[in-house]
């Protein structure tokens, strides 16, 4: 056995390895140190970081009927969907601007303003969407009339099945020039 | 890397501590014997890290424990693998600590001038005990409900402050969602305060008062090691070899919860920890007046006697364990009372019969489906569907409830039943529930 004393001490047969048997013990030591560090990090990382990775399925929500919806006369509608938050089930509410166009599309706004999130209203005088925060108008089909707000307003995807208007409720962010959704 | 050391060490001075942590001399050299120590460290800082993590998705009320806990095991990315970890993490613990006091003892490592250590160490194994106690209803499941249940109504045996302490662990009259958000506190706040305090206390005196080494003092005297590296390297090993050991378990054998906590359900046969079940089976054995000696008065001494055994023991040098059988043998008889009665408790708990494990979770569906909504089963439910008490006589037949399950209107037409999604367990499990509803069992 290469044993010999430490350095700076003096105490009789104290004893420490040395050369290529303190190696083997440094590294073997090194070895069983990574090994348990890096199989708790790998899973502990994934286990913060994944519902971060989740994305959530949108679901295609029932707001109501299009015979409820007069040609070219915005209507705010209702929407209520159930989400899944963690280990809990919860009903969202939101409410949704629907327009039916002339040829019986029709199109869904969401009803967060583009500059800040403020939510808008509809003028039936001057058939315009104002919003009450920043004096941003709208016309009718959503383009920036006066105001602050950076772009248009905010297309949902919508469809028709069965004459029952369907629609997924998304978030975008606000004040930038192009829609980004959240 | 070297280069920022001596930086760093020019200012702190790091060479000087490096060298008082690393050179430690062991008497008589580095040994497998002592890595139970360590072992127990490692696990508890394992179960420090563990549970750190499970609390990012815990929520500690009774609405939502029991979804979190699942939530864990079944959507969160190696939420299995954590909770696994710090289950398995658990038991490990009190074998690490059992394995450590009993070298301790076997030793005489706890004699003059080493008492506080051991005293200390007594502490600690107690609060590692609460731990486990705490621990054990967070996940809000049958299992940890009753447990509980039983282990604070226990505590109700102690003469004159029984009933008032049986009140303020369960912070009120029920056990309920004051017991689990304080039961919370203590397990994730006031323990680690107290256990980390108490491990830089019992390093503290090693340090201060050194290992004791071998019992044979002319091999303690012949030379001693340094614990870096070999008993470092030894002590790293044998940590590794633990948390494969645990990887695996929590990897191989799941570790479900069982239904929801129901204070109503009254069938559940609760078992506590592996750890508590000696405890468990002597309880049996001792009822009427006897029973407050075994609730608390012979845990209590055996826990005096174990905390003050350094003065109690009367062989105050001599530690080769030949030298004092006494004292060896009183060790042994513990053991052996311990182990027996955990072996007895294990051969009861297969021989008992208990309820059809399908019978119970078929209720639980019942309840999670919200059937009683229109179905009225022994008093408690709607009157809109017929009602459930007896059903088991009325349909004895299995193939029918799986039918009417799957497809109510199939057997019974113009029901007004709907169809629920249920798994083929489920399904199983419900059809089992319906027909064990009879008059007579």
């Amino acid at each position: 056995m290469s044993v010999k004393q430490p350095k700076g001490e003096v105490t009789p047969g104290f004893s420490t390895p040395v050369g290529t048997r303190r190696k083997f013990f440094q590294w073997v030591t090194r070895m069983a140190a990574g090994l348990i560090g890096l199989s708790l990090a790998i899973p502990l990382v994934g286990y913060v970081i994944s519902p971060a990775l989740k994305r959530r399925d949108k679901p295609w929500v029932e707001v109501g009927g299009v015979d409820e919806l007069t040609a070219g006369q915005p209507k705010q509608l209702e929407y209520v969907a159930t989400i899944r938050d963690g280990y809990l089930e919860a009903k969202t509410h939101k409410a949704v601007w629907a327009i039916k166009q002339s040829d019986g599309q029709v199109t869904v706004f969401s009803p967060l303003c583009t500059h800040l999130g403020c939510g808008y209203h509809w003028d039936g005088d001057e058939r315009k969407f104002k919003c009450p925060c920043h004096g941003s108008v709208y016309d009718v089909s959503g383009n920036v009339l006066h105001g602050p707000a950076p772009r248009h307003l905010d297309v949902l995807p919508a469809k028709v099945e069965n004459g029952r208007l369907l629609v997924v409720y998304k978030e975008f962010k606000s004040g930038t020039s192009t829609a980004v959704e959240l | 890397m070297s280069r920022l050391y001596d930086w760093l060490d020019s200012r702190l001075k790091l060479k000087s501590v490096e060298r008082t942590l690393l050179d430690e001399p062991i008497p008589g050299g580095a040994s497998w014997i002592y890595v139970f120590g360590s072992a127990t460290l490692f696990l508890f800082v394992l179960q420090a890290v563990t549970g750190m993590f499970l609390a990012v998705y815990y929520a500690p009320t009774p609405d939502h424990a029991y979804d979190s806990v699942q939530y864990i095991e079944n959507q969160v990315t190696f939420g299995w693998f954590v909770r696994g970890l710090h289950h398995w993490g658990a038991s490990a613990m009190v074998v690490a600590i059992g394995l450590h006091m009993l070298q301790v003892f076997l030793y005489g490592a706890f004699k003059p001038p080493r008492e506080l250590m051991w005293m200390v160490g007594v502490v600690l194994f107690l609060i590692v005990m609460m731990f486990a106690f705490t621990g054990y209803l967070l996940p809000w499941d049958q299992t940890a409900y009753w447990a509980t249940q039983i282990g604070i109504n226990m505590a109700g045996t102690v003469p004159l402050v029984g009933d008032f302490l049986v009140k303020v662990l369960r912070g009120g009259e029920t056990l309920g969602a004051l017991t689990l958000s304080r039961f919370f506190a203590v397990h994730v706040l006031f323990l680690p305060a107290l256990i980390l305090a108490g491990i830089m206390l019992h390093l503290f005196i090693l340090r201060r008062v050194g290992p004791a080494g071998p019992w044979d003092e002319a091999k303690a005297a012949a030379g001693s090691e340094t614990f870096y590296p070999r008993q470092v390297y030894m002590d790293a090993v044998v940590m590794l070899g633990v948390f494969i050991v645990l990887a695996a378990l929590a990897t191989l054998v799941p570790f479900p919860l069982t239904d929801k906590a129901d204070p109503s359900d009254t069938s559940f046969v609760p078992v506590p920890e592996w750890y508590f079940l000696f405890y468990y089976e002597f309880l049996k054995h001792v009822h009427g007046p006897l029973e407050p000696v075994a609730t608390w008065i012979l845990p209590g001494a055996a826990v005096l006697v174990m905390l003050f055994w350094p003065f109690l023991d009367w062989q105050k040098k001599v530690r080769a364990p030949t030298s004092r059988p006494i004292g060896m043998a009183l060790g042994v008889l513990f053991l052996v009372f311990v182990f027996s009665m955990l072996g007895i408790s294990l051969k009861n708990l297969y021989a008992v019969k208990r309820v059809d494990p399908a019978i119970a979770h078929g209720k639980a569906l019942v309840k999670q489906f919200g059937c009683t909504a229109c179905h009225r089963i022994h008093g408690e439910g709607g009157a809109i569907g017929p009602e459930l008490s007896y059903v088991g006589d009325r349909r004895p037949e299995r193939e029918w409830h799986f039918k009417h399950f799957r497809n109510p209107q199939s057997v019974s037409p113009g029901s007004i039943m709907p169809k629920f999604p249920l798994t083929d367990q489920e399904l199983h499990d419900l059809t089992s529930y319906m027909l064990s509803l009879r008059r007579e069992t």
